[in-house]
């Protein structure tokens, strides 16, 4: 309940009073009474991967079989779990992570699988939901002077009917300055401060004349903008002051320059930090663009698993990295590889989850899903599972049609055993 | 053609008053009393706020020194009035209210046909076209996109007929029917074979795409898409062709209500006009012409003559046979507009009401029925009358509107409780505190700011900007080749409209792209003979641009073995800025740009209301933007920059001039100190006052409407 409370659904209403009558958060009743188990994550960093990225040859290697490709599949520190020889030092964090390997798209065209991947949803006229990231940051309370939701090197989907304030934070290009936080620059932090004092009075002479709730909103949001201009944990977008060394470690890429903000912003407090990356549509040429994207991911994704799990942030903060489809098993005359939904991967790590365990398979080919097969809206479920939310809960949309965080879907709740 | 002709017959025809001579004012008075209210208004504006208040919401922007001077100079018993005329016919009152039918029809200008749809909405506000008209031709015509603008309006949803039906219902009618298309509806009347039987007007129509030129364009197929029963509901063999009805109440054909009466003199006197001025020679002159000549030559009847040379003309009308016209869906246009279908007119009255005085008779503004009842019913039934009355004539429904006493309510006094409050804005004794639409604070600031022109002159602003340049070292360590630079264009000519801005915008923008405003050329837009050039512009998928945007990272990448440099290199640049206006961009505006983040919204949700809650973000661009710290800074074009030079200042005068540039109010004595104060603080007096204006525009008094 973080924003746009009058959004709610009735059914929600009633019971977020019911609860503040007794003095407990919804959470914590749904805790209390059992029917909920304790939620580990506090974060997540969304690694999206735009143009839908080859699953055999990232997460479901399919060695002696032609579709393998130019990859060889490598052991890695999870025992029994092979991945793909492009991610040499993420193989030895998978004891950290989870693959699923039996993904059941529907959907194979690129803005449909986008949305109902970043949704849950498919598309439909006259309505546009909003994505995993604006349901996280509406459920749960802000706890930084940060905005609590970021997205970097690329936008992240509508906030929609839950509101302005769920809308994503976005950075162009992590490390570039954003000209928002700061004063222009031929306005010395003397004068700024001063027009800011003279603003508030200004304003206060306004509102003693004024009666109206809606004055003191603004003024509020000048206090937010303020404190955020003034804030110390504005030095999270700061990458020139991270050592050369770290800066290295992760790649001198704007994917290892995101992957490392996102984990400067998670421990300021930030809820919820996307990091976008497209060029995985390799419909040609699939095995060099596969190679590149693996040296510029392999790194920061590695370093990243091992630096939260090292501070124990791992613990909190759940790291997931998804694209739109999977590849076709079939290599085409141009070397690549096509659309395909029948059967993809995503990595997960973190925020509760078991590392170390693939859940389903994919068969022979990596075609269909073998067992196990888990549905696009299970992944969001499992993620508002591990942070506490209610994937069941119904917001209002303007016409006031009730409608559900998530489009049904089930928790994988093996990830947690 | 047709049109134009009947505009300006609306010039000459007199509209036919109303037999008891009532206003919205005594209309509304006597309802109240019937009502019950007890309270009595709490009167009326000063002149000033009139102006400020009228100019924001008829032209989207507050009024400059120029035109506050000339109102003033007005007789003060005609002065309102005066000024309500002179803005109707303002160039800036069509871009205003485009904004307003964007919102309204969801215009986009990156979907098919959506640019010249904009365009032609533009058009028909600028010569008040008559509303039904208007509405008629969105909802029946077929034709190509970008050369029948109107088609884009069903483009917009793909010629969907579920969509169609949806969008029809609720825009023209307030009616969400949409509701129903899964199941009956939960609070209404309507049911899913209601809805279905209005989707079903929209059932033969197609969304044609050519594969050779990518011409798209709509026409009417043989059968219905749209069966009965749903597909949820029966076996594919059980569905039946749905045959089109309208389920929506209308007034009976043997009631003659006298608003139909008045409108079918209306209809009648324009005719007659029409007939006795036309000297031109029609499609009909021209077929009597030929009958004349055919007869003469061949000495037959004149009627088969006539029926024939209609035929033959036919025949080569290549628009008719490509572009089939919608038996269905022109017969759906003749039930909605009809002056029978009373939610038509209401529905539209309403939404103009909830914009101008800030509060609807019906809310929200798209949900008529029967447990949501208006709370005035007579009010809005004689302004909805009246409207019809007048030729649906949108310019005078706004006039009407803006000139009655209840547009100009001051808002409630201090000291009055929250309960009184609504109750006085709720029987519009007392007018709501509106914020300016974010198109309007754009282009206000601008206004504020002399930004819409050059403040300074040429050369006088030149600045020295560094930027950073890698630079690639050659083996020997000389330098060989200049990688690539991010320079930000201050330039501050009149940017294009390209494909590259708008992507660069779309991207997020380097710098402060996002509070950049391109304007759209209307009228080259509707005179394009081919396909409008934006229609093919279809903005570059996310995933291109990220291509785009990788590739160029990917040369800004050092590669292994080479060395690089880094250089700090300084250019000069004339920073003298302009900016354009907001009412006039492409829409919906990028994500993240300035007028998104004060409330537009995505045009894509039907019945998406713009959220005018405050955020931090727009804060942030507000205290920290370009926009605001362009205009706060003094030109010396400017009016106020010659009481700022000299020995002594004369500054009593620059802070009063401020205040009526900016606030359109003249400074209390208290404040006149306060703001000598700032500039005494201030290293120069220009400093100081341009502290002042960035104070004022950044505060509540100047977005919120007096």
């Amino acid at each position: 309940m973080a924003c746009n409370d009058y959004k709610l659904s009735r059914r929600a209403m009633m019971g977020a009073t019911s609860a503040s009558i007794l003095g407990f958060s919804i959470r914590d009743l749904l805790a209390y009474s059992g029917t909920h188990h304790e939620a580990k994550a506090e974060h997540v960093i969304l690694f999206w991967n735009g143009g839908g990225m080859s699953h055999i040859d990232t997460w479901d290697p399919k060695p002696g079989r032609p579709t393998q490709g130019e990859f060889n599949p490598i052991d890695t520190s999870a025992p029994g779990v092979q991945i793909s020889e492009i991610f040499p030092q993420l193989s030895k964090q998978m004891h950290n992570a989870a693959l699923i390997r039996s993904i059941a798209g529907t959907q194979g065209a690129h803005g449909r699988a986008s949305y109902n991947l970043q949704t849950s949803y498919l598309p439909g006229p006259n309505l546009r939901h909003p994505g995993v990231g604006s349901v996280v940051v509406h459920e749960l309370d802000n706890h930084s002077d940060l905005p609590p939701y970021i997205t970097i090197s690329g936008q992240a989907p509508r906030a929609s009917y839950l509101g302005q304030k769920c809308e994503a934070y976005y950075v162009a290009a992590p490390g570039e300055k954003d000209p928002y936080l700061a004063f222009p620059s031929d306005i010395t932090q003397v004068r700024g401060d001063r027009r800011l004092e003279q603003l508030a009075k200004f304003n206060k002479r306004f509102l003693d004349k004024k009666n109206d709730t809606r004055l003191t909103s603004t003024q509020t949001s000048i206090e937010d903008a303020v404190r955020l201009m003034r804030s110390p944990a504005l030095e999270a977008f700061e990458l020139d002051k991270v050592d050369s060394k770290t800066l290295e470690r992760y790649g001198d890429t704007n994917f290892g320059r995101g992957a490392l903000m996102a984990r400067r912003l998670v421990e300021k407090g930030v809820r919820f930090v996307q990091v976008n990356r497209g060029g995985f549509d390799t419909h040609g040429n699939n095995f060099p663009a596969m190679a590149n994207h693996g040296e510029v991911m392999d790194p920061a994704l590695a370093s990243l698993i091992e630096d939260l799990s090292e501070t124990g942030m791992l613990e909190k903060t759940m790291v997931i990295m998804l694209s739109e489809f999977g590849r076709t098993p079939r290599i085409n005359d141009n070397a690549g590889r096509d659309h395909w939904a029948s059967v993809f991967s995503c990595f997960m790590a973190g925020g509760g989850i078991q590392g170390g365990q693939v859940i389903g398979s994919s068969d022979e080919d990596g075609a269909m899903p073998k067992d196990r097969p888990v549905q696009v809206a299970d992944i969001h479920a499992t993620l508002c599972h591990a942070m506490g939310i209610d994937h069941e809960k119904e917001v209002m949309t303007p016409l006031l049609r009730p409608m559900k965080l998530v489009d049904n879907g089930a928790p994988v709740m093996e990830l947690f055993s | 053609m047709m049109r134009s002709l009947l505009l300006s017959l609306a010039a000459i025809t007199v509209l036919i008053p109303n037999a008891k001579a009532e206003t919205i004012d005594s209309v509304l008075s006597s309802e109240n009393g019937s009502l019950g209210v007890t309270k009595s208004s709490v009167g009326l504006v000063d002149d000033m706020a009139f102006i400020r208040r009228a100019s924001v919401d008829l032209i989207g922007r507050i009024p400059t020194l120029q035109e506050l001077k000339e109102y003033q100079a007005w007789p003060a018993d005609r002065r309102r009035d005066m000024l309500v005329d002179k803005l109707v016919e303002h160039p800036r009152f069509a871009d205003r209210w485009t904004v307003f039918f964007a919102d309204l029809l969801r215009l986009r200008s990156n979907v098919t046909g959506g640019s010249a749809l904009i365009a032609h909405v533009h058009r028909s506000i600028r010569d008040d076209v008559p509303y039904n008209e208007f509405a008629a031709t969105l909802i029946s015509t077929n034709g190509k996109a970008g050369r029948s603008p109107e088609v884009g309006f069903i483009l917009g949803d793909n010629a969907d007929p579920l969509a169609m039906a949806s969008v029809t219902a609720q825009v023209f009618m307030g009616v969400r029917i949409g509701c129903a298309q899964c199941h009956d509806h939960p609070f209404d009347v309507w049911t899913r074979k209601d809805f279905y039987s209005v989707a079903a007007y929209f059932g033969k129509t197609r969304r044609f795409e050519s594969n050779f030129t990518r011409v798209v364009y709509t026409s009417e197929g043989e059968q219905t898409s749209v069966l009965w029963p749903p597909e949820d509901e029966a076996e594919e063999s059980e569905r039946k062709a749905m045959v089109p009805s309208f389920p929506f109440p209308m007034i009976d054909a043997k009631e003659q209500p006298e608003f139909i009466v008045r409108y079918e003199q209306l209809l009648k006197q324009q005719a007659d006009a029409l007939a006795a001025r036309d000297n031109s020679p029609s499609l009909d002159d021209l077929l009597a012409d030929a009958d004349g000549k055919l007869e003469a030559a061949t000495g037959s009847g004149i009627n088969v003559a006539v029926a024939e040379a209609r035929e033959e003309i036919n025949k080569i009308d290549v628009k008719a046979s490509l572009y089939k016209r919608s038996e269905y869906r022109e017969a759906l246009a003749d039930q909605i507009t009809s002056p029978r279908n009373r939610l038509f007119a209401e529905s539209f009255v309403n939404r103009i009401w909830h914009d101008l005085i800030g509060r609807g008779f019906v809310e929200p503004v798209d949900d008529f029925r029967e447990d949501n009842p208006a709370s005035h019913p007579e009010t809005l039934g004689f302004i909805a009358d009246e409207f019809v009355a007048s030729g649906y004539s949108f310019k005078k429904l706004v006039k009407s509107i803006v000139q009655s006493e209840v547009y100009q309510q001051r808002q409630v006094p201090l000291g009055v409780n929250e309960l009184e409050q609504e109750e006085l804005e709720a029987a519009f004794l007392a007018t709501p505190m509106r914020r300016m639409l974010s198109e309007s604070l754009y282009d206000s600031i601008v206004t504020a700011g002399h930004l819409f022109d050059v403040k300074y002159q040429t050369g006088e602003n030149e600045k020295t900007i560094e930027q950073e340049v890698r630079v690639l070292l050659a083996a020997d360590g000389e330098p060989e080749q200049l990688v690539t630079a991010d320079v930000q264009d201050l330039s501050g000519g009149q940017p294009e409209m390209t494909n590259q801005a708008m992507a660069a915008m779309d991207n997020g923008g380097a710098g402060y792209a996002l509070e950049d405003a391109i304007e759209l050329d209307f009228d080259a837009l509707l005179e394009e003979e081919d396909e409008v050039e934006l229609d093919r512009m279809v903005a570059k998928s996310q995933e291109q641009l990220e291509a785009e945007r990788m590739q160029m990272e990917e040369q800004r990448r050092p590669r292994p073995g080479m060395k690089y440099e880094t250089k700090i290199v300084k250019r000069t640049v004339d920073d003298n800025p302009r900016f354009s206006s907001a009412l006039r961009m492409a829409t919906p505006a990028p994500v993240g740009h300035f007028v998104r983040v004060f409330g537009q919204t995505s045009r894509n949700d039907l019945g998406e209301a713009r959220d005018d809650n405050p955020s931090m973000r727009q804060s942030l661009m507000m205290l920290n933007g370009r926009l605001t710290h362009e205009a706060s800074r003094v030109g010396s074009l400017e009016p106020v920059a010659k009481y700022l030079t000299g020995e002594k200042p004369q500054l009593d005068k620059a802070i009063e001039l401020v205040y009526h540039e900016i606030l359109t109010r003249n400074p209390s004595a208290e404040e006149a100190d306060w703001a000598k104060q700032i500039i005494a603080e201030a290293k120069t007096p220009r400093d100081g006052i341009a502290d002042l204006r960035w104070v004022m525009l950044n505060s509540n008094e100047f977005r919120f409407l007096p």
